[in-house]
C-alpha cells in the first residue's frame, strides 16, 4: 500500500499545494531572464545570456529556439528540460502540418506545450518541467504577432509584454511602466533590451536578441547591433538623468506656495522656510 | 501509367513526372504535381498507390524538415535518400506497406555534386546517372543509354528529357498529358516550362 | 531472387580467399542500374556477398553493420570470420517466418594469432550454414556458377592464380544467367591487403 503514496512526486499538501510544481516555479526563477515584447506588427524576444567560459563554444548554448518558420520560444529554468520539451513542441508542429495540412497556429503550439507541462503535474513516475516559455510568432494569414506565456504548472496566458526568470518582477514592472501599444520594429528592440539591461549588470555581450516581423521572418540580431542598440540607451540615460536635475528645480520654483514668517520667538533661533501646498 | 524520369548533368539534376490522375480509365486531374521539393537542394517524385503516394511524400517531407530544425543542418542528398529508403523498407515488411515507387534527386552543396537515387517500393535503392519508373522506363532507359551525357549542360540536358517524354507520348497507347519539370543545382530547386 | 537477380562466389586459395558479385540490378527482365555491389567489407579480412532481393541487400548490410560494430565495441576486438558466420546465421533466423530473401556469403582469414587460415560459408535464406573448404555459390545464377567452379578450382591456388580462376568462373556463368552479369568486382583477400577489381563482362 506504501507504494501508492511515492507513485507520483506531485500529491497535493494537507493546504491544497502542489510542492513539486512551486519548486519547478523556483527553478524558473533562478534559471536566466528572458523578455517578449509585442509591437505593432513585429515581436521581439529577448533573454540573458550566460557568459560562455573561455574555451566553450557559444554557438551550441541556445535560449531562443524555432519551433517552426513562424514560431519561436525562448525559456527560463533548467536548460535540460527544456530541449525535451522543444523537441515535442517541434515534432507537433511537423506532425500538424502532416495531418491538417495547415502550419499551427501560435495558440495552438502553446497550449500543446502547456498541456505537456500539465500532464507532467499529474502521472507517475515523473516530474514538472523545471521551465517557463515565452512563445512568439504569428499565425498564417494574419499580421498580428503573438506573445504567450507558459508555466509549469501548465498554465499558460497571453501579453502585450512579460518576463520571465531571474528578476523577471523587475523587468515586468518595468515593462508595465515602460510598454505602449503600436510600437515599431526598433522601438519595440529597444524597450526589450532597456527592460533586460534592468537586470543584465554586463550589457550588450550577454544579451540575445530574436525578432519575428511577419511569418516566417526571423532574424537575430549580431552583437554589433545589440551593441549599437546599449551605447544609445546609456546616452539617452545620460541625458536624461542631466534633465532629470533640471526638472526637480523646475518643481520646485514652478510649486505654487506661499512664504510664511513665523511668530517672532522662532524666528530668533533659526530662520526657517516652510513650504506649504496651497 | 504513371511515368517519371529523372537524369543528371554537369551541376544539375532534372526530374520530371507526368501530371494526370487516373482512376481505371478515367482521367480525373490533369495537373497534379508529383514533383515534391523536400529541402532546398532535394527533389523527390512519387508514383504508386494513389493515398499512399501523396501521404508518403508529405510524411518524409515533415520528416526532413524536422531534422533541419532540431539539428540546425540539412541532410546531404545520400542521407536523406538512405533515411527514405529505410522508411521504405522497414513499412514493406509492416502491416500496411506503402507502395510508393521514388526519384531522389539532390545536389550536394558540400561536394558540388548533383546525385540521383532510384528507389521502388520495396526499399530497392540505386544510385544512377538517370532512372525512370512506370511504363515509360521501358522507352526512356534505352533512349538515356544512348543520348545520357553526365557532363551535359543544363540545356542539353532539357533537350534529352524531352527526347524522352516524346517518345513515351508517341508510343505509350494513352497519351500522359503535361509534365511537371523541375531541376535543382547549386542555386536550390526552380521549375522548368517544356 | 529472380526480382532484382545478381549473383555470388567466394573460393578458398593458398592462405587466401577471394570472393565476386556481379553487378546487375533488375527489375524482373529490366536492368535499372548497373554499378549495384553485393559484397561488402565486415573488417579488414572479412567481406560478406548478399545476394538476393535488392532491399533485403541494403537492409542486411546496415544490420551487420551495426552488429558487428556493437560487437567491436563491446568485446574489443575484430571479430572471427567464424563467429561472423553464426552471427549472420542468428540474425537470419531470427525472421524465421518471415524471411529476408537473400542468402548470404561469407569469406576472409582468422585473426593472425590463429594462423590467417582461409574461411568462407554460406547459409540459405533462413540461415542454414554451409561450411565449405573449396568454394560455395549463391544467387540466380548459382547452378551455372557450381558447374564452372566444379570444372576450374583446384586446391592451393596462389592468390593471382585465385583471381583468374574466380574471375573466370564468375563471368562465364553469368554470361548464361539473364538475370546476373553487366560486370563483376571482385576481392581477393591476403594476410597482407585485399585486392579489390572491377571487371567489365558482356554488357548485354
Amino acid at each position: 500500500m506504501s507504494r501508492s503514496y511515492d507513485r507520483a512526486l506531485t500529491v497535493f499538501s494537507p493546504d491544497g499545494h502542489l510542492f513539486q510544481v512551486e519548486y519547478a516555479l523556483e527553478a524558473v526563477r533562478r534559471g536566466t531572464c528572458a523578455v517578449g515584447v509585442r509591437g505593432k506588427d513585429v515581436v521581439v524576444l529577448g533573454v540573458e545570456k550566460k557568459s560562455v567560459l573561455q574555451l566553450q563554444d557559444p554557438r551550441t548554448v541556445r535560449k531562443v529556439v524555432m519551433l517552426d518558420d513562424h514560431v519561436c520560444l525562448a525559456f527560463a529554468g533548467l536548460t535540460a528540460d527544456g530541449r525535451v520539451l522543444i523537441d515535442k513542441a517541434r515534432i507537433e508542429c511537423q506532425s500538424h502540418r502532416l495531418t491538417v495540412e495547415d502550419p499551427v497556429s501560435v495558440e495552438y503550439i502553446t497550449r500543446h506545450i502547456a498541456g505537456i507541462q500539465q500532464r507532467y503535474t499529474q502521472s507517475g513516475g515523473v516530474r514538472p518541467f523545471g521551465i517557463s516559455t515565452l512563445i512568439v510568432g504569428f499565425d498564417p494569414q494574419d499580421p498580428r504577432p503573438r506573445l504567450y506565456q507558459t508555466e509549469p504548472g501548465g498554465i499558460y496566458s497571453a501579453w502585450k509584454a512579460n518576463a520571465i526568470g531571474r528578476s523577471s518582477k523587475t523587468v515586468r514592472e518595468f515593462l508595465e511602466k515602460n510598454h505602449k501599444d503600436d510600437m515599431g520594429r526598433d522601438e519595440t528592440i529597444k524597450l526589450t533590451i532597456k527592460s533586460l539591461l534592468e537586470v543584465v549588470q554586463t550589457g550588450a555581450k550577454n544579451i540575445e536578441i530574436a525578432v519575428m516581423e511577419s511569418y516566417g521572418k526571423v532574424t537575430n540580431l549580431d552583437l554589433a547591433q545589440i551593441e549599437a542598440i546599449v551605447a544609445e540607451i546609456e546616452r539617452e540615460k545620460e541625458r536624461r538623468s542631466g534633465s532629470v536635475r533640471d526638472w526637480r528645480q523646475l518643481r520646485l520654483h514652478r510649486q505654487p506656495c506661499t512664504w510664511v514668517r513665523l511668530p517672532q520667538t522662532h524666528r530668533r533661533r533659526s530662520v526657517s522656510l516652510v513650504l506649504q501646498s496651497p | 501509367m504513371e511515368c517519371s524520369f529523372a537524369l543528371t548533368g554537369k551541376g544539375y539534376v532534372l526530374i520530371a513526372a507526368d501530371m494526370t490522375s487516373a482512376r481505371s480509365i478515367v482521367k480525373m486531374k490533369h495537373d497534379e504535381d508529383k514533383v515534391k521539393p523536400l529541402g532546398p537542394h532535394l527533389l523527390m517524385t512519387y508514383s504508386g498507390e494513389p493515398g499512399d503516394t501523396v501521404q508518403f511524400a508529405e510524411y518524409v517531407e515533415r520528416n526532413l524538415r524536422l531534422y533541419q530544425i532540431r539539428n540546425h543542418s540539412v541532410l546531404r542528398p545520400h542521407s536523406a535518400a538512405s533515411w527514405i529508403r529505410r522508411t521504405l523498407a522497414d513499412s514493406l515488411r509492416s502491416r500496411s506497406p506503402y507502395s510508393v515507387n521514388l526519384l531522389v534527386g539532390g545536389y550536394d552543396v558540400s561536394e558540388h555534386e548533383p546525385h540521383l537515387y532510384w528507389i521502388d517500393y520495396l526499399g530497392t535503392m540505386a544510385t544512377v546517372p538517370f532512372a525512370a519508373h512506370g511504363y515509360g522506363s521501358y522507352f526512356a532507359l534505352s533512349l538515356l543509354d544512348r543520348y545520357h551525357n553526365p557532363s551535359a549542360s543544363l540545356e542539353e540536358g532539357i533537350e534529352t528529357l524531352k527526347r524522352c517524354i516524346d517518345e513515351v507520348q508517341k508510343r505509350l497507347i494513352i497519351g500522359l498529358g503535361k509534365f511537371k519539370v523541375r531541376v535543382v543545382d547549386k542555386d536550390g530547386v526552380r521549375e522548368i516550362e517544356i | 531472387m529472380e526480382l532484382n537477380g545478381g549473383s555470388v562466389v567466394a573460393m578458398v586459395g593458398k592462405n587466401c580467399v577471394a570472393i565476386a558479385s556481379d553487378l546487375r540490378l533488375g527489375n524482373q527482365a529490366l536492368t535499372v542500374a548497373t554499378n549495384f555491389e553485393k559484397v561488402f567489407p565486415v573488417t579488414d579480412r572479412i567481406y560478406l556477398g548478399l545476394p538476393g532481393l535488392a532491399t533485403d541487400v541494403a537492409t542486411l548490410r546496415e544490420r551487420f553493420r551495426y552488429r558487428v560494430n556493437m560487437y567491436t565495441i563491446k568485446e574489443e576486438r575484430e571479430i572471427e570470420p567464424e563467429t561472423f558466420a553464426h552471427l549472420v546465421s542468428s540474425t537470419l533466423y531470427e525472421k524465421r517466418f518471415g524471411p529476408y530473401f537473400i542468402e548470404p556469403v561469407v569469406a576472409g582469414l582468422t585473426s593472425p594469432e590463429r594462423g590467417s587460415k582461409p574461411f568462407i560459408a554460406a547459409t540459405d535464406l533462413i540461415g542454414c550454414l554451409n561450411f565449405a573448404k573449396d568454394f560455395v555459390v549463391c544467387g540466380t545464377a548459382s547452378s551455372k556458377l557450381f558447374g564452372v567452379a566444379e570444372g576450374l578450382w583446384e586446391p592451393d591456388l596462389e592468390p593471382d592464380e585465385l583471381f583468374e580462376t574466380i574471375s573466370q568462373t564468375l563471368l562465364n556463368a553469368v554470361d548464361r544467367d539473364a538475370f546476373s552479369g553487366w560486370g563483376a568486382i571482385v576481392h581477393v583477400i591476403t594476410p597482407e591487403k585485399v585486392v579489390t577489381r572491377t571487371l567489365k563482362g558482356r554488357m548485354d
